[in-house]
Formats: structure tokens, sequence, C-alpha cells
């Protein structure tokens, strides 16, 4: 157990953050589990405890007997200083005991800026960084989340990544751990790697070899052994409704980003918006029974005493048995004083009665996200919202009370002119005019928010190159020029952050000497703008001579071999292929959710179907 | 309306959470337990509970008071029985007992409170520290520099010490106990009276490392001194 000195503590800010003791946190043991787990997301306390992933996966660990599954956090710059100075190694915060004593330390790579983080903790832990240098005394480092989908730039680091939902594909991993510590380590540390590489969903990046053409380019990307499948396919759990939930999270002492009960209605989307990762990567949809979801909401109001309830999904108003729902969990939580709150609206007129519903009273600003500016635009990229939409949508809002609205953009799209991005300025005066309109004065308040697109692994913009982080720059200022109003607030992303996600996002496992050379020389939290050292990053790339170009802004013909090729989401990349040439002549593809399917080949692949209570009722 | 005020304490386990962070912990633990408690009316209902005296990040307490108002009056017992149940690790119920009539807010009526401060020796000989104690009980006026975000700001100290400071000696340590006045127009935190006594009368401590507990909230007047659950 470490020891943690009040001179440290009282001099950094938020102590909280390192001392546990929460509310459902759980301390077990160690002697009398067989399996320690350390779970982690490479950010700050206050980040990484608002992850639901980690919170369902802590909850299913530790109902198992023979685990016990603490967390641990990037601890902040400050806290970092003082524990280099004081030699105190990366600790849990149930049992203070060191990380590199667990038998699996786990990270969530939710974002790619998250990278160095990944590093500087297990420097900090003590635990040689490449998985080569590792032996079978030292943990298994696992990662887990979105990224896995093409982690290749982390490969070296990592033993094993996890494609896909972690419920059911956990209890596996523990039970091989389990299995391989009972046999006294059987074959050392190639034994477990060689066992866990055979487990469905379960990718061991050292078990594969990579070839590159001279150009540069992948050849192909190989298993060097029998037990590594060619393709590794994500996990996906068939129904939500059979699999443990986060009933019991733990309630952190300090604010944490998301610091409410999450009920996570359902998993998917497949509206198919042509830029979005996640649309692909949690196909198919598959929605919890509202009665499910009642009882769950009731067990944690009584387990946290929260009195907020968010309804989480990749787009919480497709929820089939949405009103109903909302109806019930307001009538019978209302008397406790808890709300509920939505944290996504579609642009309908239905969404804003839903609004209007779940906030009573408080008028807080409500949220849109457009994508795009132009009607061209979002039908290059599958949005499926008309102007039409967006004017009752925000008329309806208007009409209900609120004054406040914020919009969210993307700049950098395929196809993308400068008529494209001045539609936003467009969109923005369209609103002020609306409530002119409605009200008869003045008197909205439009927020623009615009981010770099950045096209990712899995998608159907896969093969599109960036823009340049001088266009972004160039689009950023004429937008700024059009949105001169004084009603109206203009906020955009860092060019040259979004750059460097684009070259991660799509690279190779080159890139792994990048990311250590750049943490060496001091990158960390990377994806917080006052943390953030683009010239480390430029410096890490010309040492190691590799070009970020080509990651980021280099368009790909359909037949390159892409360093994540034999990493699967059940998606097809032919059905990617005909999205992007649809994209291009401006044609819309339908919700297979509802309506017919568009052959991704989630389905049939992965051996699962789409649940929607509403449909079938 | 029934007001239920119980005497809970900071421990070690949750030394390092604030004030705000302690409030939501037993706002939490409340609903848990289910008590029917009372909410504000208006657009953002917030719940009816007040604290008496605020603690700093960093400082344990075996003295904290809260009120808090409920729509009905349940049996005290089944209320503390029910509340223990949800409290976080570090907060456990010392006392409790419903205040009859219209009782005035806990943070108007406090008005002293003690602290104990454990801080290791940088000196051998308990002498020096000794010596600097009593310069510093003895001394009219203490001056000491106030710094916040919002600026500096020049305080005297010795009008808010309501006793002189005593202290013991332990192992490699020294314990200090300090008696505070909470008054209208202000008070001094234990850690700035330490910090007093570093700069300006050289105890030979190691400040960085000081550990603040306070052992009481009091309301107290020439006759008698009391605790809030004992009026």
């Amino acid at each position: 157990m470490i020891t943690l000195d009040p001179a440290m503590l009282n001099r950094v800010i938020k102590p909280a953050r390192y001392t546990g003791n929460e509310w459902n946190s759980i301390k077990k043991d160690h002697d009398t589990v067989s399996v320690t787990v350390a779970l982690s997301l490479p950010d700050v306390y206050e980040v990484g405890m608002s992850n639901l992933g980690l919170k369902i996966l802590y909850q299913i660990l530790n109902n198992r007997e023979d685990t016990a599954a603490e967390r641990v956090y990037a601890p902040w710059v400050d806290m970092e200083a003082e524990m280099r100075e004081r030699n105190i190694p990366l600790y849990t915060l149930e049992s203070l005991k060191p990380v590199r004593e667990f038998d699996i330390v786990g990270f969530s790579l939710q974002y790619e800026m998250s990278y160095s983080n990944v590093l500087n903790m297990l420097d900090l832990a003590g635990i040689p960084l490449f998985t080569a240098e590792r032996d079978e005394h030292m943990p298994i480092i696992i990662g887990g989340g979105p990224c896995t989908f093409n982690a290749e730039p982390v490969a070296d680091f990592f033993d094993c990544l996890v494609l896909g939902e972690g419920e059911e594909v956990m209890e596996d991993i523990i039970a091989a751990v389990s299995s391989w510590k009972k046999a006294g380590k059987i074959n050392g540390r190639s034994g477990i790697l060689k066992s866990l590489a055979q487990i469905g969903g379960v990718y061991v990046p050292s078990l594969y070899d990579v070839t590159y053409h001279e150009n540069g380019m992948v050849a192909e990307v190989l298993p060097n052994c029998l037990e590594a499948p060619l393709i590794v396919t994500k996990r996906v759990v068939k129904d939500l409704n059979t699999v443990e939930y986060a009933t019991r999270p733990i309630v952190p002492f300090l604010d944490i980003v998301h610091d409410r009960i999450m009920l996570e209605l359902f998993r998917g989307c497949t509206r198919g918006c042509r830029f979005c990762q996640a649309g692909v990567l949690y196909r198919p949809v598959r929605e919890r029974r509202p009665e499910l979801l009642l009882k769950m909401a009731k067990e944690m109001v009584e387990s946290t005493g929260y009195n907020e309830i968010s309804l989480t999904s990749l787009s919480s108003a497709d929820y089939s048995c949405l009103p109903d729902l909302v109806d019930s969990l307001m009538g019978e939580l209302k008397e406790q004083g808890v709300s509920v709150s939505l944290p996504s609206l579609r642009i309908d007129s239905f969404s804003i009665d839903l609004a209007q519903k779940v906030q009573q009273v408080r008028k807080s600003g409500l949220t849109f996200a457009p994508e795009a500016g132009s009607q061209r635009m979002r039908d290059v990229i599958n949005k499926g919202v008309t102007q039409k939409n967006l004017e009752d949508a925000v008329s309806a809002a208007f009409q209900a009370g609120w004054s406040t609205v914020k919009l969210y953009f993307m700049m950098g799209l395929p196809t993308e002119t400068d008529e494209d991005v001045l539609g936003i300025a467009d969109l923005a005066y369209k609103v002020l005019d609306l409530y002119k309109e409605i009200k008869g004065r003045r008197g909205a308040k439009v927020t623009v928010s615009v981010s770099c697109f950045v096209p990712k692994p899995h998608t159907p913009f896969q093969w599109f190159g960036q823009d340049l982080a001088s266009e972004f720059e160039r689009k950023q200022q004429l937008l700024k020029a059009r949105l001169r109003d004084r009603s109206i607030t203009f906020n955009w992303h860092d060019a040259r952050t979004s750059f460097l996600e684009g070259a991660f996002a799509r690279g190779d496992r080159r890139l792994g000497q990048v990311l250590l050379k750049a943490w060496q020389n001091g990158a960390r939290f990377d994806g917080w703008s006052e943390y953030f050292k683009y010239d480390v990053w430029m410096d890490a790339f010309k040492t190691c001579e590799i070009d970020p170009y080509f990651y980021a802004t280099r368009h790909r013909d359909f037949d390159e071999v892409m360093p994540w090729d034999h990493l699967s989401s059940g998606a097809s990349k032919e059905f990617l292929q005909r999205e992007y040439e649809q994209a291009v002549t401006e044609e819309l593809t339908v919700d297979c959710r509802r309506e017919h399917c568009s052959a991704c080949g989630v389905c049939p692949g992965l051996g699962v179907e789409v649940l929607d209570w509403g449909s079938r009722a | 309306m029934a007001k239920l005020r119980l005497e809970i304490t900071k421990g070690e386990e949750i030394r390092y959470i604030s004030h705000l962070d302690y409030a939501s912990a037993m706002e939490r633990a409340i609903i848990r337990a289910k008590l029917p408690v009372a909410y504000s009316e208006g657009f953002n209902p917030h719940m009816k509970i007040s604290f008496a005296s605020a603690l700093a990040v960093g400082v344990t307490s075996q003295a904290e008071y809260i009120d808090i108002e409920c729509k009905a009056e349940i049996d005290v017992n089944q209320a503390v029985e029910h509340l223990k149940a949800t409290l976080p690790m570090g907060i456990r119920i010392k006392g409790a007992a419903y205040m009859q009539g219209n009782v005035p807010a806990l943070m108007a009526i406090v008005n002293l409170a003690t602290y104990e401060i454990t801080v290791p020796l940088l000196a051998e000989d308990i002498g020096i520290i000794e010596d600097s104690i009593r310069w510093f009980n003895e001394a009219e006026a203490v001056l000491y520099m106030r710094e916040s975000p919002k600026g500096k700001k020049e305080i005297e100290i010795k009008q808010y010490m309501a006793k002189p400071i005593t202290l013991t000696a332990l192992e490699k340590a020294v314990r200090l106990i300090l008696e505070i006045r909470i008054t209208p127009t202000g008070s001094i935190k234990p850690g700035e009276v330490l910090g007093a006594l570093v700069a300006m009368f050289d105890l030979p401590v190691d400040i960085d490392n000081l550990l603040i507990h306070r052992t009481g909230l009091y309301i107290s007047n020439v006759n008698r001194q009391v605790s809030p659950v004992e009026l």
C-alpha cells in the first residue's frame, strides 16, 4: 500500500481525485481473488469517472468472486510532478496498491489524443512501455474502446486490444488469465497472449507482422502464428436486456463531467451519417425494454442518491418507446426530486416537445447538430435533415420559450466548397430571423461551434484526405468574417490538434515511434489545449523521419490496404465504398432500423439482429 | 416542518474533499436513506439542508453540524439508522435531535471552533517550540497577510484567539490546541495561525505536512459553552 504524504496532497489541486473511498467503490482483499484488474481511462479523474463502459465493467468484474477490479486515472500534471519527486508509483484508488502489481491493466481508448497519457501512466507505474519488454511478472496491458478499431499506432505498447462491447469478452479474458495463473503461468508471456488471441474480439498485435510497399503504404498484415486469426471481428452483445448494467455506479465526491445517472436506452445508431465512426462500430441498434429501463432507473436512484437521470444513447430521441418511458420515469421519480434530461436532440418538433416535457421549468439552451450548413452538404454526409426540419425545430423551440440555441457543425467534409461553409452562417442568421418573426423582436442567442472534420477508419470517409490545417484556418476566417452579429457566438476547433488527431486516427504501427518520442519530449494531456504541444509532435515526426501528411491529408485509393483491414466492425468494405460513392453523388441511404436493410453486413456476419420495440408492437 | 440536527464527522477517508463536496455527499446520502426531506419551491428546487461552518480541503472534524428540514417528523433513531446505512466512509453520526420552534440558522449561532493541529518538528529542542508559542500568546497583536485570488488583505489574528494556544509534544511532532472565535465580521483559519507562527515566531515545524482536525464547534457566552446539539 502506498502512503500519501499530506504535504503532497495539500499542495495539489483537487486532491480528492487521488484518495478514493467514494460511495459504491469496492475494496476487496487481493488474497481472496485470483485475478486483479486496474481499470483506467488515460485522462484526469473527472473525465475517466464519467465513462459509462468502465462503470459497467467495474460492476461486472466485481460481481465475480474471483476478481477484484479497481480504478486508476491519469494524475494531473501537478500530481505527476509530486509523484515523480517522491518516487510514488501509479496506484489504484481502492487499495492504494501499485498498478504494476495487478494482473491486468485495462485502458479505455476513447480518443487518439489520450495516447501520450497511456505511455505516461505506464511509465509512472514502473511498467516497461513495450509489450516486447514485459515478462510474465508484469501486468497484461489491455486496450478497449473505439480507438482499438485502429490502434495500430499504439500496437507496440499493448498486449492485446479488445474490439467491440466488453460485457462478455472481459469475462472470457478473466477466465483465460485465471487458468493461466493457476497453471503456473504456463508458457510465460507468450502462453497467455496466444490463449487470449483465440478469444473472439481480442487482437494481440504482437502476433501479427506488418509489411510495407516501397511507397510507404501497407502491403500486408498477417498473423505470425496459428493461434491468431486472419481477421479479428468485434464482439457484440446480442440482447442488452440480458446483460449486467452499471446499476451501482460509484458516486464521486467531486464534480465530474457527467455527474448524474446514465440510463443507456440502446446501443447502436443506423441513421448512417457517413462521417460517423460510432454509427458503424456500434451496429446494429439494440434497444432495452422500457420496463427494464424503468426498473434500472429506480435501482440507480436508490443506489446513488443522484437526482438527475440522463437518457444516454448515440441518438436518444430515436428510442422507440421514448414518450412513454419519459412519462413513467417522471411520474415515478418526481416525488424524490429526480429530473430527467436528454443529452442530444433530434432536429424535429417531436424532440422539442420532449425537451419541453423533461425540462419543464429550466429553459437552458437547446443544442442541435445539423453538422453541415448547406442542404447539399447534409445530403453528402447522409444527415437526413432538411432545411424545413431545422426551421420547424427551431421555431418550435422559440415558441416553447427557449431563446438560446447551440448549433454544431463540421468543416472540411468531402466535396465541400466555400459556399457550403458559408451556409453555416446563413443558417445562423436564419435562426435569428425566425426568432424575430415569432417573437416580434430580437433577442435570440445563437452559438455556432465548428469542428475540423477528422476522417476516421471504418467509415465511408476513411479514404478521404483531411483538409490541410491552413485550409481549415482559411475557412474559419471566412466564416468569422461573415458571423459578425453580436447575437452570434462563433467557436472553432484548433486545426493543428485536428491534424494530429487525423494522422493518428488512420495511422499505422510506425507511428508508435513518433508517439514515444513526443512523450519523451513532454507531450501529455494533448486533448487539453493548454497542454497541447504541437511543436513537440512535429519535431517527433521529423526525428522519426515520418510524414504526418501521408496519414492525415492523403487521399487513398479504394484498393489500398488499410492498416486496420484485419480488424473488423462487421461492416464490409464494399458497403463503406458504396456509401462513399453515394456521398459524392449526394444520394441518401435510409435508416435500416425502421426501413429496408442497406446491406452493411453486420447482422448476418455477426449473427445479431436489430432490436427495436416500437416496430414490433 | 421539523428540523433534524445532526452531529457528524469528516474522517480521514475524506480529508481531502471540499466543503461543497461534503455537502453534496450528505445530500445524496439523504436521498438514498429516503428521509422525508423538504425542497425549496421554485424553478430549481434544492434540498433544504444547512451547515454550521465550512471546513477546508485537508481538514478533518469530529464536530460537524447539519440541519435537515423534514416534511414529516419521523422517529430520530429511525432516521439515524436509515442514514447510517447510506453514509459514505468517513461520515459518522455522533448525535441527533429535532430542534423545536423557530430555531436560528446554525451558521448564525456558532461562534467558537476548536482545533488540533499536528505537525512534524524540524527542531529537537522542545524549548524552542514553547518559546515561540509563548511569544505568540503574549503578543498584543499579530498582523497576518491573507492572500487569496481576490487579493491581499491584512488581518489581526489575536482578536480571534479565544484562548492561548497550548501544546503537547509527540514523537517528532507537536500538537497544538487552538480555540478560535467565529464572529459576524470574520474569523481566522487554523492553517493561517500556523502560517503566522512559522513566518513571524520562527516555529520550527514542517508546515507542508500539517494535519488539522476540528474538535468542536460551540455556542459560547460568558455563562456556558454548548455544542449545537446540546441546545
